[in-house]
């Protein structure tokens, strides 16, 4: 059979295949998850990704962009997938949940650091499965034996009952809302995304307020009274997506200092840094985060990739 | 020569093949009075010894410094007088044949006076020509001896490893990552089912090993200029990012590279990763990087380690060799048939084509050997093979791609010898063609196996949307009737086309290509190995569709065609070529270059400002852009325009109304015309014949002369259009050429049978004869009366142009 690639899409679901005689590849964004912030548009080496602005109706809030893949230019590396914080693509080869480029480490994965402690947490609390803005925390309370109980109440023997919190980290943008609302300080997180984040308002074009409609994650972006946007730094992820959104080029200024993320065992890393973030960062970044020898070949690559760079 | 011309004529009677019907004794004396001729003489057979050994006499006693011999055609003897006269001390060019044997006594037995007529004119136009003859020098080249080969299939690995063992240093430039060609495709081959890389492998490998042989692949020919002998390639190598001197071809690279794309060499059925070989066995075992795939991860720079052999950096590399002689062996692609809705290729999935299920059986291909369909994964049963895809089909490819016959029967022998009863095999074909040696016997195995064979065309095929298997309806040729077949899987056996890029090389090289798009060889029978180019060479699938034992050969017969070139210290051009004044040459002041559009091959160039200039030993000499030159400014050797000039007045001297002028190029028309007298066919005497190498040379002028001079009518006879043409294309600018004329005519009020512009082949010795026949006809019923009375008419504008054109 010749090749045939394939491009499907469904409410939730834009799916782009790649059918051989002998495999099948495939990536799928999860059009839920997917908040249209173009990180993995910077970072995909096909330039197989398209961000599309959603115009906006008259009265009406902005819309989050959507993202567009290319059936075409897709080679299934992988690359999106790891670098999304909010998990909304996935690659599948020869019908496995595979990234090719994870699998040979050829690309580092994010590091989302959320340490909880369950110990802490009161029977009835939920303040953070309700502060989670993508619903990726679920509170449930067990028996011993591991019977879930839902009627707690009515139990006698409650100090027999132990708290779990289960949270699908793959999704999670690592906003510390959870950390911040929890009454018990029993969570903790670690941005994977650092940055900075300011919104010049003598800028804003008059009652815009496209990047609060946008912003996936609640109070981050906030309205003071006076009607002006404010920015809560302490949330932001740093996905840009109302970066992408604002309409005024000066209005909104942003910048990614930092990413934390697996040791680097390859070069990819560096183009994607380049994309992500700021030169100087990357030099940073390479000098502090490598390991010596890794560090070798890293500036090594570098020198043949971007012969400029190493001058400074 | 300014001297004074002192012309011989000598008069053979050819026993009595000329002395039988023509007055030798008085074409002798006739000769005598002819102005210039100091000496005539006849002899019973001027070509044998005595013969020769008057004409040398002769120069010698009278001091001859031109010779006329009228005898036979100077198809057949011109080389021995050449060499007679060159014997006697002159140069070989003053010589001058006079036809009155294939032209008059043999073609006019019963007519003897009005033959000896014709010999008469025939003679004195040989004369005419004679006086205007120049000594030429035979133009010499220097040879490179090396050879380069374009392209590393079989047929290109043949001709390399002739070569190089005859001790020629052999360049193969193979635009792929590896040698091999198809071949290296396939899983076994026919007819005796050897496994296909087993047998060719080992040559690849020899082909890296020789000393004598450069493998210069990944690369791309970017020009080619010179002539035989001396030609310069320019060639881009491209960058594999991979040092090959470093290279192990260890392949540890390829293990740690996260990226997979379609292998081509698979047919995109398989992947291979982003640095990679197409397939294990490749030679040159270098590695290559896809710079569209890499993600420049560098995984494999530290896999490569202190080998160091990968290099991020490399360029496209641009070198020049000198070669002497050059091998086309570019094979052939295989026809995808996306745009043909029938077979619904490309639609549904368990239709395939024949070169895909090389892979798919091929125990290294995508799939480990395993026959499956792509719809779910599951072995066939049922394998409905369809012959004659895309080939002898008027709409697509007409003509016949020759080895699918025998592969198909290969497919079905192969499945069946390993599937037995497990799968039932059809094949549905037009005519089964199996001529070669043990072609015949591999048909009938394949029946002995119980393949179905059915004679019948496909005309509708539909998938079932749930088991995915194909409907076939066809009509049963044999039976006459319908049927239908339900197959699990379609194999296509679609055409063999021209290489992708063929058009591109057909340019660079300046080689011509046939209707079907395949390069085209010199002559289909006596010359199927040679190009119109001199020192370019074909072999293989890249003239057509050929299979292994057939390409193979052809290989090793350009090798030892190259030789003839290649084991000499120099190579001889015959001197009959085009030579500009570039006084004359309008290019210097104004855009001219016509004569560079005309040549058939790239041989005369007009730089801007400056003027034409003909490379002497690209040039065939046929004369075209001679006759194309809007100043006359080119003359071509030895059929100048003075000679032909002469020969038409001499001809059209007397009574020029009741002669037919005719310009025969040589190795057609002229041929034909042989033909028609060694047949002894009998024609009227009216013809006074030209002859001309190319019809190309025809200039308007020597038509308008003619018809100046009051000829009755005027023939110009060419080889058949489109591909006849010794000299590529002459043919069809002269066609160009006088259909304009034609109109001109039209207006000044000829009659439009008194000019014929016709095809004869050197076979077609009657179309000749039947021809003069006719003419002469046409020509005696518009009468003499008419015939003068349009000429008086047409003159004064005739003289007009060409004084015009003299001025
Ligand atoms: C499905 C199938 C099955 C077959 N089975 C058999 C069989 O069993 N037995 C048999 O005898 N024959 C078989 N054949 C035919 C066989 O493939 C050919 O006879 C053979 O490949 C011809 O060899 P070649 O060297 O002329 O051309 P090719 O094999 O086509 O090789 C041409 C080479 O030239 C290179 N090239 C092309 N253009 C350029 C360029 N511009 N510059 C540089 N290099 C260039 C190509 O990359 C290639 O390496 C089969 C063919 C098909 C399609
Ligand atoms: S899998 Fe790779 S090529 Fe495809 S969209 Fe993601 S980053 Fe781009
Ligand atoms: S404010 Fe922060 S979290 Fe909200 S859209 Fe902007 S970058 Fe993303
Ligand atoms: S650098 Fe490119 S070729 Fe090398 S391993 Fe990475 S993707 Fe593969
Ligand atoms: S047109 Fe003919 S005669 Fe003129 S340069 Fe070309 S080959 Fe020679």
């Amino acid at each position: 059979m010749p090749m045939k690639l394939l491009k499907t899409e469904t409410e939730n679901e834009l799916k782009v295949e790649m059918i051989l005689h002998a495999k099948r590849y495939s990536l799928t964004l999860n059009k839920a998850r997917c908040t249209g912030c173009g990180i993995c548009k910077e970072i995909c080496p096909r330039e197989a990704i398209e961000i599309k602005k959603v115009p906006k109706a008259e009265g009406e809030e902005a819309k989050p962009p959507t993202i567009d893949v290319s059936e075409e230019k897709c080679h299934y590396c992988g690359m999106c997938e790891p670098i999304c914080p909010f998990g909304a693509p996935e690659v599948m080869v020869g019908g496995e949940h595979v990234v090719p480029v994870i699998k040979t480490e050829s690309f580092p994965q994010l590091i989302r650091e959320i340490e909880v402690d369950a110990t802490r947490c009161p029977l009835d609390c939920v303040d953070c499965e309700e502060a989670c803005p993508l619903e990726l925390i679920k509170v449930s309370v067990h028996t011993p034996e591991g019977e879930e109980v839902t009627d707690i109440e009515s139990r006698q023997n409650k100090e027999n009952l132990t708290v779990t919190v289960d949270i699908e980290k793959n999704f999670c943008p690592c906003c510390r809302l959870c950390e911040i609302k929890c009454p018990e300080d029993a969570i903790h997180v670690l941005k994977i995304f650092h940055g900075n984040l300011r919104i010049n308002r003598e800028k804003c074009p008059k009652d815009c307020q496209d990047c609060l409609d946008v912003c996936p994650i609640p109070e981050a972006l906030y309205l003071s009274e006076d009607g002006k946007i404010h920015v809560n730094e302490l949330y932001c992820v740093y996905c840009g997506v109302c970066k992408i959104v604002c309409p005024e080029d000066e209005a909104l200024e942003f910048n990614r200092t930092y990413i934390r993320h697996t040791p680097v065992r390859s070069g990819a890393w560096n183009r994607a840094l380049e994309k992500l973030t700021s030169t100087e960062v990357m030099k940073k970044e390479l000098q502090t985060k490598s390991s010596k020898k890794a560090q070798e070949s890293l500036l090594e690559s570098v020198k043949k990739t971007f012969p400029w760079r190493t001058e400074t | 020569m300014s001297e004074e011309p002192r012309i011989g004529v000598f008069v053979c009677h050819c026993g009595l093949n000329i002395a039988g019907v023509i007055d030798v004794k008085e074409l002798t004396e006739y000769a005598r009075t002819i102005p210039n001729v100091v000496v005539a003489m006849d002899n019973r057979y001027t070509c044998a010894d005595p013969g020769q050994e008057e004409i040398r006499k002769a120069i010698k006693e009278h001091k001859l410094n031109r010779v006329v011999v009228a005898a036979c055609s100077p198809r057949l003897h011109e080389p021995t007088f050449r060499r007679t006269v060159a014997e006697a001390g002159l140069n070989p060019y003053v010589f001058e044949m006079a036809n009155v044997r294939e032209f008059s006594s043999w073609c006019h037995p019963s007519t003897p006076e009005e033959a000896t007529e014709k010999a008469k004119d025939i003679v004195r136009m040989a004369v005419a020509k004679a006086r205007l003859l120049q000594g030429l020098e035979t133009i010499e080249v220097p040879v490179t001896n090396k050879t380069l080969i374009l392209g590393g299939g079989i047929a290109g690995i043949s001709a390399a490893l002739d070569l190089a063992a005859m001790g020629f240093k052999v360049y193969l430039v193979e635009r792929g990552e590896s040698i091999g060609g198809h071949m290296a495709q396939l899983d076994k081959t026919f007819p005796t089912l050897d496994c296909s890389i087993c047998i060719e492998g080992p040559k690849m490998v020899d082909v890296s090993r020789h000393p004598n042989i450069e493998i210069i692949s990944y690369a791309d020919i970017l020009s080619v200029e010179g002539f035989v002998g001396n030609f310069k390639v320019k060639i881009r190598k491209n960058p594999r990012y991979i040092i090959a001197e470093n290279c192990t071809g260890c392949g540890e690279c390829r293990d740690v590279c996260p990226i997979e794309f379609p292998n081509e060499w698979d047919m995109n059925m398989g992947v291979r990763k982003a640095i990679s070989v197409p397939f294990e066995q490749a030679v040159p075992l270098v590695y290559t990087i896809n710079m569209d795939y890499c993600i420049e991860c560098y995984k494999c720079v530290d896999a490569c380690g202190a080998r160091q052999a990968i290099n991020f950096d490399q360029k496209p590399e641009e070198i020049e060799l000198e070669v002497g002689t050059i091998i086309t062996a570019t094979g052939f692609d295989i026809y995808i048939p996306y745009d043909n809705s029938l077979y619904g290729y490309g639609r549904y999935n368990n239709v395939i084509t024949a070169l895909e299920l090389e892979r798919l059986i091929l125990a290294a291909g995508p799939t480990g050997g395993k026959l499956v369909r792509a719809s779910d994964g599951k072995k066939p049963h049922s394998v409905v093979i369809i012959q004659c895809v895309g080939s002898r089909d008027v709409n697509k490819y007409e003509y016949c791609s020759g080895f699918c016959c025998m592969y198909a029967l290969k497919h079905s022998i192969q499945l069946k010898e390993k599937y037995g009863d497990d799968v039932e095999v059809y094949i549905l074909y037009i005519d089964m063609r199996t001529h070669f040696k043990g072609y015949e016997e591999f048909y009938q195995r394949a029946r002995d196996l119980g393949v179905n064979f059915i004679r019948g065309k496909v005309s509708h095929i539909i998938e079932d949307p749930e088991t995915k298997n194909l409907i076939i309806r066809a009509e049963d040729m044999a039976l006459g009737e319908p049927i239908e077949l339900v197959a699990e899987f379609v194999v296509l056996s679609t055409a063999a086309i021209p290489s992708k890029g063929t058009e591109e090389m057909a340019r660079i090289l300046n080689v011509t290509r046939g209707a079907d798009g395949f390069f085209m060889e010199s002559h289909p029978k006596l010359k199927p190995i040679d190009t119109a180019t001199d020192g370019i060479f074909l072999a293989g699938a890249c003239q057509g569709p050929k299979d292994i034992p057939y390409s193979v050969s052809q290989g090793s017969g350009a090798a030892s065609r190259a030789a003839t070139i290649l084991s000499q210290p120099t190579w001889k051009i015959e001197p009959i070529i085009a030579v500009v004044d570039p006084n004359k040459c309008r290019n210097t002041k104004a855009k001219c270059g016509i004569c560079e559009t005309r040549c058939p091959y790239g041989a005369i160039k007009a730089p801007e400002g400056q003027p034409a200039q003909v490379t002497t030993a690209m040039c065939h000499g046929c004369g075209t852009c001679v006759a194309e030159c809007p100043a006359d400014a080119i003359t071509q050797m030895h059929f100048t325009d003075a000679q032909i000039f002469a020969q038409i007045r001499t001809a059209l001297e007397k009574n020029p109304q009741d002669k037919i002028l005719a310009f025969l190029c040589n190795w057609c028309s002229y041929a034909g015309a042989d033909l028609a007298g060694t047949s002894r066919f009998e024609y009227p005497p009216t013809i006074r014949a030209i002859r001309v190498m190319c019809s190309g040379r025809v200039d308007r002028d020597f038509v308008l002369e003619a018809f100046r001079l009051g000829a009755g009518m005027v023939l110009v006879a060419a080889c058949h259009l489109p591909y006849d043409c010794h000299y590529i294309s002459g043919n069809v600018k002269m066609k160009a050429r006088m259909e304009a004329l034609v109109k001109i005519f039209e207006k000044l009020g000829l009659s439009p049978e008194r000019f014929r512009v016709e095809y004869v082949s050197a076979a077609e010795g009657v179309k000749f004869a039947e021809l003069i026949k006719e003419m002469t006809e046409q020509m005696e019923a518009l009468g003499k009366e008419e015939i003068k009375a349009e000429n008086e008419k047409l003159q004064p504008t005739l003289e007009k142009m060409l004084s015009k054109k003299q001025a």
